[in-house]
C-alpha cells in the first residue's frame, strides 16, 4: 500500500504544455479524482504516473520510491483503461492469469488465485469464454480483477466507465466504491463527468489546460469553488454567471448588474471595475419582497423530481432556477426572484474568486 | 425453379463466366503439360489430353543441365526451381522480418518521420528497368553479380516497401492500449511483441509474405540482369523458352509452367482464410 507524491510535474508535446508543473500529494488509501474537460491534461498525468509517457520534468513517487525513471512493469500498479483493454486472443482465464505468469507463478497458484478472484469478482462462469462475447459490464468486471489480482499498491484507472449506458455506470460506481473499500488501497481515477468525480472520490482534483485549479473534498469544491472554472464545471444545470461592475456605494463597495434590483454587498477583496457574480440554480428563490428583481419566465425543464425555470429577468442570458415540482410555474408568468444572499460567489474579470 | 435461384444464377452467371475465360490459360496450360507431343496442336483442341503420360515432367524434373535432342531443346529446371525457392524464401522472410520491425517501429515511436511510409513508396515507384545497369556496375564491384546474395538483396529491397506498407495496416489494427495493459501488468517490451502484437498481427504477417513471395518468385528482370550461369531463377527459365532454336516445345514449357505456378497456388490454400482479411489491407475499420 502506498501512496503518491507528484512533483512538479511537467509534460510537453512539441510546445504544447499537456501537464504544467503539477503538485499533489495522494495519502496511502485515498480515492482520488481526476476531473477535467477533454485536454486538460488528466490522462497524461495519469499515463506519466504509469510509465507510459516519459515526463519532461519533475518526479514521481510511489511510497517512498522516486518512480520517474522507472518502467511500467517495475512500479507494481493496476491500470484500468477506458476501451478495457482486454486481449482478444486469450480466454478470459487467461487475461486475468497474464500479470501472474510474467512473473513465472506457478500454474497451480495462479490457478487458485484466479479462481479467488473470479470468484470475488462474480465473473467463475465467464472464465472459458472471450473477450468478444461478454457484455460490458462482464467485460469491465474482468478488466479490473486483472488488475485485483496482482494486489497492487496504486490503482489507476482511465475513464473505466464510459463504455457503459447510464445504469451499468451507476451500478459499476457502487462497485468500485465496494471495492476501494475493501482494498484499502490508493485510488487515482481520471473522468471527465463530474458527477462521476462528486460521488466516488474522497478528494477531487479539478485540472484545466494542464494545471490544477482546484483540490478538495467534492462539497468543497461544489460548495467553494476557487475560480469561475471549478464554478461552472461541477453542477447541473450549471451556476448562473451574471456580468456586471462593482462600484462605490455612499462608503461601500456594491456589486451591480444589468436586471438586479438590489445592489449586492461584494467580499472584502473586491474592488472597483468589472466583476462576474455566480449563483446556483438552486439558490435562485421564486417570490416576491424588498429585494425582488421582475423576471418573466420562458422556458420550463421538469425533471420529475424538480422543475428548471428559465427566467428573462433584462440580463442578456437566461436566469435558471431550480423548484420544486409541486410549485406550478407555466411560461409567460410574472415571477420576481430573489438570491439567497449567503450563497453568492463572486469573481474578478480574470475569473479567480472574490471571498 | 424458383425466382430466386433464377435471380441467383444471374448473378453468378457474369462470374462464372469471367472466371472461366482467366482461368482458361491456366488450365490449357497444365492440360498440355500432361499431353504428349502429338496433341499439342490438336484441331480440334483437345480439352483433355486423350492419351495423357508424364513424359513432359521427367523431361524437365531429371536432373542435369539441358540437353539436346531430335533438334529440341529441354531445359531442366531442377535448379532453377531450387534457386528461385531458395531467393524467393529468403528475400521474402527477411524481409517481412526487417519491414515489420520498421513499420512497427514508424507506427508506436514515429521513427523516421510523419512521410516515412511515403518516401519508402516512392523508391518502389522507380521501374527496376531505371535500376538494373547501375545494379550491375554495383555488382560487377562487391562481385555480388550471378550470386545468391546478389539477388536476394535486390528483392530485399524492392519487398521492403510492400512489407511496410501492409504491415502498417496490420499493426495499426492492434489497439495501443493492448501494449499499455500489458507494460503495466509487468511485460517487458519484447514480451509486449512477442505475446500481444505477434499473434494479433500473425494473420497478417503471413498474408504479407505470400504476397511478397509471389512477387519475388515471378520477377524476370534483375533476375536476368543480375544473373549468367551459376544462379538461375524458373521465370529465366520460362523464358528462354522463347529463343528455343525450332518449334516449341510446349509440353515441357508447360510442365515448367505448372511448376511455377504451384507453390503459389498451394501456399494460397494453405492460407485462404486469412486472404480476404489481409488484402483488405486494413481498410475495413471497426
Amino acid at each position: 500500500m502506498a501512496g503518491v507524491r507528484l512533483e512538479g510535474l511537467t509534460k510537453l508535446f512539441a510546445s504544447t504544455r499537456a501537464v504544467d508543473a503539477i503538485d499533489l500529494a495522494v495519502p496511502d488509501g485515498e480515492f482520488v479524482v481526476l476531473v477535467g474537460p477533454s485536454g486538460c491534461g488528466k490522462t497524461t498525468t495519469l499515463n506519466m504516473i504509469a510509465g507510459l509517457e516519459t515526463p519532461t520534468a519533475g518526479d514521481i513517487f510511489i511510497g517512498d520510491a522516486r518512480v520517474t525513471d522507472w518502467e511500467p512493469r517495475d512500479r507494481n500498479l493496476g491500470m484500468v483503461f477506458q476501451s478495457l483493454a482486454l486481449f482478444p486472443h486469450l480466454s478470459v482465464f487467461d487475461n486475468i492469469a497474464f500479470p501472474l505468469r510474467i512473473k513465472k507463478v506457478p500454474e497451480a497458484e495462479v490457478r487458485a488465485r484466479v479462481q479467488a478472484v473470479a470468484a470475488t469478482t462474480r465473473i467463475a462462469p465467464l472464465l472459458a469464454k472471450r473477450p468478444a462475447t461478454l457484455s460490458g459490464g462482464e467485460a469491465q468486471r474482468v478488466a479490473l480483477a486483472r488488475t485485483i489480482i496482482v494486489k497492487p499498491a496504486v490503482f489507476l484507472m482511465d475513464e473505466p466507465l464510459s463504455s457503459l449506458d447510464a445504469k451499468l455506470r451507476v451500478e459499476m460506481r457502487t462497485e468500485l466504491k465496494r471495492l476501494h473499500a475493501q482494498l484499502s488501497a490508493t485510488f487515482i481515477y481520471v473522468t471527465h463527468d463530474q458527477a462521476e468525480a462528486m460521488t466516488m472520490a474522497d478528494r477531487i482534483v479539478v485540472m484545466h489546460q494542464g494545471k490544477i485549479q482546484q483540490v478538495g473534498p467534492p462539497l468543497q469544491i461544489y460548495g467553494d469553488p476557487t475560480n469561475r472554472f471549478v464554478a461552472g464545471f461541477f453542477g447541473v444545470p450549471a451556476m448562473n454567471f451574471l456580468d456586471g461592475e462593482v462600484v462605490v456605494e455612499g462608503s461601500d463597495l456594491r456589486f451591480r448588474a444589468v436586471g438586479l434590483r438590489p445592489r449586492l454587498a461584494v467580499p472584502r477583496t473586491a474592488t472597483r471595475g468589472p466583476a462576474t457574480l455566480g449563483v446556483r440554480p438552486e439558490h435562485v428563490r421564486l417570490g416576491d419582497g424588498p429585494d425582488a428583481s421582475p423576471a418573466t419566465v420562458s422556458l420550463i425543464e421538469p425533471m420529475g423530481d424538480e422543475t428548471l425555470v428559465f427566467l428573462d429577468y433584462g440580463g442578456p442570458v437566461s436566469l435558471v432556477a431550480k423548484v420544486d415540482a409541486e410549485d406550478t410555474v407555466t411560461v409567460g408568468d410574472r415571477r420576481p426572484f430573489t438570491l439567497r444572499a449567503d450563497r453568492l460567489t463572486f469573481f474578478d474579470e480574470t475569473g479567480g474568486r472574490l471571498r | 425453379m424458383t425466382r430466386r435461384t433464377w435471380l441467383g444464377l444471374a448473378r453468378h452467371a457474369p462470374l462464372l463466366v469471367w472466371t472461366a475465360i482467366t482461368l482458361a490459360p491456366i488450365y490449357w496450360m497444365v492440360m498440355t503439360s500432361f499431353k504428349h507431343s502429338g496433341e499439342w496442336v490438336t484441331w480440334p483442341p483437345r480439352w483433355v489430353p486423350h492419351e495423357p503420360t508424364l513424359i513432359n515432367y521427367v523431361k524437365v524434373l531429371t536432373p542435369g543441365t539441358s540437353t539436346f535432342e531430335l533438334g529440341r531443346q529441354t531445359l531442366k529446371i531442377l535448379k532453377p526451381l531450387w534457386d528461385s525457392l531458395f531467393i524467393a524464401t529468403t528475400a521474402s522472410l527477411v524481409a517481412v522480418v526487417l519491414g515489420s520491425a520498421l513499420a512497427y517501429s514508424w507506427t508506436r515511436f514515429g521513427t523516421g518521420g510523419r512521410r516515412y511510409p511515403y518516401n519508402i513508396l516512392s523508391i518502389r515507384m522507380v521501374p527496376p528497368i531505371v535500376i538494373a545497369v547501375p545494379f550491375v556496375v554495383y555488382y560487377v564491384t562487391l562481385r555480388l553479380l550471378d550470386t545468391y546474395t546478389g539477388l536476394i538483396l535486390v528483392y530485399l529491397a524492392t519487398s521492403l516497401p510492400y512489407v511496410i506498407w501492409m504491415m502498417l495496416a496490420f499493426i495499426e489494427e492492434v489497439p495501443v492500449e493492448l501494449e499499455h495493459a500489458a507494460r503495466v501488468m509487468g511485460a517487458s517490451r519484447f514480451r509486449v511483441l512477442g505475446r500481444i502484437v505477434l499473434p494479433l498481427t500473425a494473420a497478417g504477417l503471413v498474408v504479407t509474405f505470400l504476397f511478397v513471395f509471389i512477387l519475388n518468385w515471378s520477377e524476370l528482370l534483375l533476375a536476368m540482369t543480375l544473373t549468367n550461369t551459376e544462379v538461375s531463377t524458373i521465370p529465366i527459365t520460362l523464358n528462354k523458352f522463347q529463343s528455343a532454336n525450332e518449334g516449341r516445345d510446349y509440353g515441357p514449357q508447360a510442365a515448367i509452367g505448372t511448376i511455377a505456378t504451384l507453390p503459389v497456388i498451394v501456399l494460397g490454400f494453405l492460407i485462404q482464410k486469412h486472404l480476404v482479411r489481409g488484402f483488405s489491407f486494413g481498410l475495413l475499420r471497426k
